[in-house]
């Protein structure tokens, strides 16, 4: 059973799914009983989907999209 | 030449140039892919062009070093970071030394410790502003920034990001350890201030 030091080494690592089977059954026991360790967790994943949200960049301009068409090989 | 020996090579043609066309067509369905890793690679809309552009270029004059049922959206994106590094856009080199970062948890402590200490953690990223990631992504060394965009951004698995950066995987795992880290630093910095 993993303490709170082994869960905050392993809270990168269980977002990414990465543990093993045996390790993500530790921290989930863990984060099930441990509100300190719990609290993070969930920030954690907040600040993953808002990081992703907040660099979203635009779309790729339609004038891109048709020079890289125009780079194909012409059809003999 | 005889009918029969033309026949095979004009056979052999059509597949090629098949294989070409399906190889194109693929790769271009994961330009708007290519094109978001590439905003983060670079510093402007106007090199992010420019970058995406010759890689295509590269990508369908070497398809044939392509091998059909690998991973072609790493493939294009190896593509890409070594044409980044090739036009001197960013210097290769070792990984920046930089203090020791703070911990895992910095960020969090840090935003508790700025408000009333009822810290909801499923309201508490509202107290940071898209600027705070963006100013924050932009501080943290091209190296940790560029497994951090492949991984959390891109979505690459640490195999890929290690493949399209020529790196370990244990390399890989090591920078995103950090470079999260130095990120949320840099976000707590950003939202809360460096003082305290």
């Amino acid at each position: 059973m993993c303490n709170c030091d082994e869960c905050e080494q392993w809270m990168q690592p269980y977002m990414d799914r990465v543990l093993t089977d045996a390790e993500r059954a530790e921290a989930e026991e863990h984060l099930d009983r441990c509100t300190y360790c719990r609290k993070r967790y969930r920030f954690e994943e907040h600040v993953r989907q808002f990081v992703r949200q907040a660099v979203e960049v635009e779309p790729m301009p339609a004038e891109l999209k048709h020079k890289l068409a125009a780079l194909r090989t012409p059809l003999q | 030449m005889s009918e029969t020996t033309r026949e095979p090579d004009a056979r052999r043609l059509a597949t090629v140039a098949r294989d070409r066309v399906r190889f194109e067509e693929d790769a271009l369905a994961l330009s708007d892919q290519v094109y978001r890793v590439a905003r983060h690679l670079v510093g402007s809309r106007e090199e992010a062009d420019d970058l995406v552009q010759e890689t295509y270029a590269r990508a369908f004059r070497s398809w044939r070093s392509f091998r059909p049922g690998t991973n072609l959206r790493a493939w294009l994106l190896r593509i890409l970071t070594n044409l980044n590094i090739d036009r001197g856009r960013r210097i290769q080199r070792q990984p920046e030394s930089r203090p020791l970062e703070e911990g895992d948890y910095f960020l969090y402590n840090k935003l508790e410790e700025s408000g009333d200490r009822t810290i909801d953690e499923d309201r508490v990223v509202e107290r940071l502003s898209q600027n705070d990631v963006v100013n924050a992504l932009s501080e943290v060394p091209h190296d940790f920034r560029d497994v951090i965009v492949l991984v959390d951004i891109g979505d690459f698995t640490y195999a890929d990001a290690a493949q399209i950066l020529d790196i370990p995987i244990g390399t890989v795992m090591s920078r995103l350890h950090r470079g999260r880290r130095i990120l949320k630093q840099a976000m707590a910095e950003s939202a809360v201030g460096s003082e305290s």
